[in-house]
């Protein structure tokens, strides 16, 4: 097993070498437990253009085993534990992706605030308005770190 | 972090600014939800400051750059849903690392157009330079001329459509999504994929190493169906596919971490 966390398991008490959202994370989000919660999103309002434009690239896949969607925002896996019917695989896994940056969960988002040199919308082109990160930029510094002299 | 000024009044700092005139433009119009600017006068960092502040700061939805005069890099790294027409041709690496907005350019482009392009559509109604689409992870690419050479290079999703002629090495080590060429291609089809699908409706001069014939699915039709249709290009020409054949590389035997580096 590399990184997965199954039911009941506590993410963060796992050892990892692969990327999982839900350690990144440090906790599993409802949705990806429970496909009623992604059963009203609706991909066309969700993707610029007037078909499903980045998605068709989005397709369910597999990690540890258990059925996943990458989530190209932090680079990692977003597993899913609900049964999907058959025949909507890659349909459920949008809806599940979408979800995830929706409610502003990828990881790579929540680094945004703190790391973003140039403003930008905070969420993507996934929601209609977001509010903007880095207008004020500061190089991060290590508390009691002071740098060394020149030599 | 303040700007550090020079002799040559040149201003930077740790961020990498170096441009001058970081003045906003006055010659913007403002109606409602759109606006409109003369870039012809604009320096490239001013074109794309009023396009930021409009699109992100203003709630302007649909903006109208007219003559871009082949001035580089606009309109990219914008991050945000909305409109942008270019009334005119933009020069290189136009519409960078976009995701999410939609662009139409009347005239044509110079290189990488749509380069790293994440979502979105961009729409060209003349020509395009080498390069096109290069490294694009997703949304639609539509150039309705000819391009250069190496479309699609290093492509990682996303769909080029092409309904002109494209040059040598299109496809070059592609990765995923797929390429629409309408008219012929150059030499070097699809050398070095790793995956993806290549659709030419032309004549291939030839084809790179380990791109080869691909079988015709129905998706492949329902595919370029839906894209024409969607993209109003009239009715699709018969195409003719092809792909990886897996000989080269082979995405089994890569570590999680490479492997993640192309989905």
């Amino acid at each position: 097993m590399a990184g997965s966390a199954s039911k009941g398991e506590s993410p963060s008490e796992i050892r990892t070498v692969a990327i999982d959202a839900e350690v990144l994370a440090g906790k599993r989000f409802p949705y990806q437990e429970d496909i009623s919660l992604v059963a009203d999103i609706d991909l066309l309002a969700a993707t610029p253009g007037p078909d499903i434009n980045w998605l068709e690239d989005v397709t369910l896949l597999e990690e540890d085993g258990v059925p996943a969607v990458f989530d190209r925002y932090s680079n990692s896996f977003l597993k899913i534990y609900f049964d999907i019917p058959e025949g909507s695989e890659d349909d459920i896994a949008r809806k599940v992706l979408i979800k995830h940056l929706v409610d502003g969960n990828s990881y790579g988002i929540t680094l945004k605030d703190v790391h973003c040199k140039f403003p930008q919308v905070e969420l993507g082109p996934w929601v209609a308005e977001s509010r903007i990160v880095g207008e004020n930029w500061k190089p991060t510094e290590l508390e009691g770190w002071t740098a060394p002299q020149a030599h | 972090m303040a700007g550090v000024g020079s002799r040559s009044g040149v201003s930077y700092d740790a961020r990498g600014l170096v441009e001058p005139h970081a003045e906003m433009p006055d010659n913007i119009e403002v109606d409602g939800g759109r606006a409109r600017f003369d870039a012809a006068d604009l320096t490239i960092r001013q074109i794309n400051m009023a396009l930021r502040k409009l699109i992100y700061n203003d709630g302007i939805v649909d903006v109208t750059v007219l003559n871009p005069s082949s001035k580089h890099s606009l309109a990219v790294g914008i991050l945000k849903r909305c409109r942008i027409h270019f009334e005119g041709s933009p020069g290189w690496f136009a519409c960078g690392l976009i995701d999410g907005p939609e662009v139409t350019i009347n005239g044509r482009v110079g290189w990488s157009l749509g380069e790293n392009m994440m979502s979105g559509v961009v729409v060209v109604e003349r020509g395009g330079g080498s390069l096109t689409g290069a490294a694009i992870r997703g949304g639609d690419l539509i150039v309705k001329g000819d391009v250069g050479a190496r479309t699609g290079i290093d492509q990682k999703g996303g769909t080029i459509i092409v309904m002109g002629d494209v040059g040598i090495n299109t496809g070059f080590m592609m990765q995923r999504g797929r390429q629409i060429i309408c008219g012929n291609a150059g030499a070097n089809l699809g050398d070095s994929m790793y995956d993806g699908q290549i659709y030419v409706a032309g004549r291939v001069s030839s084809l790179g190493v380990d791109c080869v014939p691909g079988e015709w699915t129905d998706a492949d039709a329902e595919l370029i169906e839906r894209k024409f249709r969607v993209h109003g290009l009239g009715k699709p020409p018969q195409f003719e596919k092809f792909v990886c054949g897996k000989q080269l590389h082979n995405y089994d035997s890569l570590e999680p971490s490479e492997r993640k580096l192309v989905i």
